[in-house]
């Protein structure tokens, strides 16, 4: 009864944000606005794949900007230099980031906690000086520009989708999301996500049920990296410049911050934290550089008083509606 | 010549790397007694570097005095994290929270620091910068040798007080077993601000002392407190003397690098280090009893 109860639910869900997804660009019609729905989705994808790392496998990885920023490098470079087309680029941009995923876990196989934080960290600043120095494959600081989106999809001469129309593009990125979304859904209530859980609570524990951690932490860096990668992709062929420092380390704080405010361990609390984290400084605009001054307030007050972040807060408001005991 | 240049270098890399210890050593001391990271330290070197500032341009300070009040405000600055991030977080007995919650803190001094200060640098000069002393080929200012001096002072003075006083040695206690230190009649909670304040004050006092080798704005800390990290992690956590080791290591990396590569490359062969040694030898250069983690 209770599982029927919860499909319907999620099918009410699934139906709620096609609509939403839909309905948005609709609604908020100037290119302001349609911009900031297109980076909220991206921020969405970066969000989902540092909460399979950190919320479900249990591990600190503090350099998720690392895995957007070679996803977005990796598919323009190839594009422009090589001539790629945009499709080809996109698989290759995340599937170098989820090997680069791969790579970083097996730091993560030996170390743990704060140790794995650093090393991750220690990772994106080495991945950012590279894409800053490295001048003559990357243009340094200078940046690339005039990255073109990705290609139209016509039909017998027909144009049928233009990606340079910003509600196409919103459309694309958002659905890639909701899709993503299903995937990793599906993922973490199969016995998958119980095994990650397993990891993440207890190792050796784990390990002693006949459990290989190494394994699974390798699978979930790479799941979550190129994810992370697939953002960056979208990133390149939405903004059309790409700079280093769009890629710094504080560009990984943000995405923790987007996991925690949300709820890491739940897929709907990051979306949320994303939307939030994106619109927020956009919202406080009116107060200049006071604006960031309240996004890392909200951070903190966020830990000290409402460690599950959004999700939480949402669990305790339902439960005080009586809709209590739904688990979610 | 080269030997002229090799030693140069040498010099200015202790130098440098003297001032990673002194902030590496507030991470190492905190992560010591209480295995958290505070993202903060980065902005209690900056703020420090700050305040020595705005002493020696508003009152008209000395540099040397102005060091100290760098100092004293770094050590209000770690009073005040531990009683509102660190303490209320204890009892959740979580490494990530507090991380994330000073990630927070840190933002918000940057963003605040950035409101009233500006984001143009600020050009910190001593009267010391520009005297130089040479012998045989070699310069060195005043300034790297009021460094080296307060630096090796202080590292020593902290050094004989976990060696030798009472409360050092609780504190060393504490940082190996906090339940039965507690058992023994310390107050593991004074010992932990106690940790606090000493670790921030360094950092605030090694921001006076770097902010003429740094370019001064409100995110100067950032750069530091990243190599802190590695320094901490290459010399292995909580441990004193492997800190002060990949420190100098660090700041002689540093300048030899940017003498012989490219300045550009610096944060590439740190960080090249540090995933070297936890690929190698995750437990750090000298290694302790902890290794939890590794």
């Amino acid at each position: 009864m209770e599982r029927r109860a919860n499909l319907l639910s999620r099918r009410t869900g699934l139906t709620l944000a096609a609509l939403s997804i839909i309905a948005l660009p609709l609604i908020f019609n100037d290119t302001y606005w349609r911009t900031n729905l297109t980076i909220c989705a991206i921020n969405v994808l970066l969000a989902l794949g540092l909460d399979f790392i950190l919320g479900y496998a249990g591990q600190l990885n503090l350099g998720h900007s690392a895995f957007y920023g070679l996803g977005a490098y990796v598919s323009t470079l190839l594009i422009v230099k090589l001539g790629v087309p945009f499709w080809g680029a996109f698989a290759a941009g995340v599937a170098f980031s989820g090997l680069a995923g791969m790579f970083l876990s097996l730091f993560a196989v030996r170390l743990r906690g704060h140790y794995l934080a650093i090393a991750s960290l220690g990772f994106a600043v080495i991945i950012y000086q590279i894409l800053l120095n490295w001048i003559s494959l990357t243009q340094g600081p200078l940046g690339i520009y005039g990255i073109s989106p990705p290609p139209p999809i016509a039909i017998a001469g027909t144009l049928l989708v233009d990606f340079r129309n910003l509600t196409a593009f919103f459309y694309l990125v958002s659905g890639f999301t909701l899709v993503v979304y299903l995937l990793l859904d599906q993922l973490v209530r199969s016995p998958v996500g119980e095994t990650l859980t397993a990891i993440r609570e207890d190792e050796v524990s784990a390990a002693s049920l006949g459990i290989n951690g190494a394994a699974w932490k390798v699978f979930a860096f790479g799941v979550g990296a190129a994810i992370g990668g697939a953002a960056g992709c979208f990133y390149a062929s939405f903004v059309g410049t790409l700079v280093p420092d769009a890629f710094f380390v504080t560009e990984a704080f943000n995405i923790l911050a987007m996991v925690i405010v949300g709820g890491m361990g739940t897929l709907i609390g990051p979306v949320f934290g994303a939307i939030l984290l994106t619109l927020l400084p956009e919202v406080l605009r009116g107060i200049g550089d006071l604006r960031l001054v309240v996004y890392g307030a909200a951070l903190t007050f966020v830990v000290l008083f409402m460690p599950g972040g959004l999700a939480q807060a949402a669990r305790i408001v339902r439960e005080k509606l009586g809709f209590g005991g739904q688990p979610s | 010549m080269t030997t002229t240049i090799v030693l140069q270098q040498a010099i200015n890399g202790v130098v440098l790397g003297s001032l990673y210890v002194l902030v590496a050593l507030g991470l190492t001391l905190i992560y010591g007694v209480l295995v958290q990271i505070n993202f903060a330290h980065a902005d209690f070197v900056t703020l420090g570097a700050f305040a020595a500032y705005f002493l020696m341009h508003m009152v008209g300070a000395g540099y040397i005095v102005s060091i100290g009040f760098a100092f004293v405000v770094g050590a209000v600055l770690g009073w005040l994290i531990n009683a509102s991030i660190f303490t209320p977080l204890r009892r959740k007995g979580n490494e990530l929270l507090p991380l994330i919650a000073t990630i927070g803190v840190s933002v918000m001094m940057q963003n605040l620091m950035l409101a009233w200060f500006g984001p143009i640098p600020y050009a910190f000069e001593t009267q010391y910068s520009s005297q130089v002393i040479r012998f045989a080929g070699i310069f060195v200012s005043w300034q790297s040798v009021i460094i080296i001096a307060v630096s090796s002072v202080t590292i020593a003075l902290l050094y004989a007080f976990m060696k030798f006083t009472f409360l050092g040695k609780a504190l060393r206690a504490v940082s190996q077993d906090r339940e039965t230190a507690g058992l023994m009649g310390i107050n593991p909670n004074q010992l932990i601000m106690l940790t606090f304040i000493i670790a921030s004050a360094l950092a605030g006092m090694a921001g006076a002392m770097l902010a003429p080798v740094l370019v001064l704005t409100p995110f100067a800390g950032t750069s530091v407190i990243v190599k802190a990290f590695a320094i901490v992690i290459i010399g292995g956590f909580g441990n004193v003397e492997g800190t002060i080791l990949a420190g100098l290591i660090v700041g002689l990396v540093e300048s030899y690098t940017t003498q012989y590569l490219d300045p550009g490359l610096i944060d590439i062969v740190v960080f090249g280090l540090l995933l070297l040694m936890l690929a190698i030898k995750p437990t750090g250069l000298i290694s302790e009893r902890r290794e939890e983690n590794v």
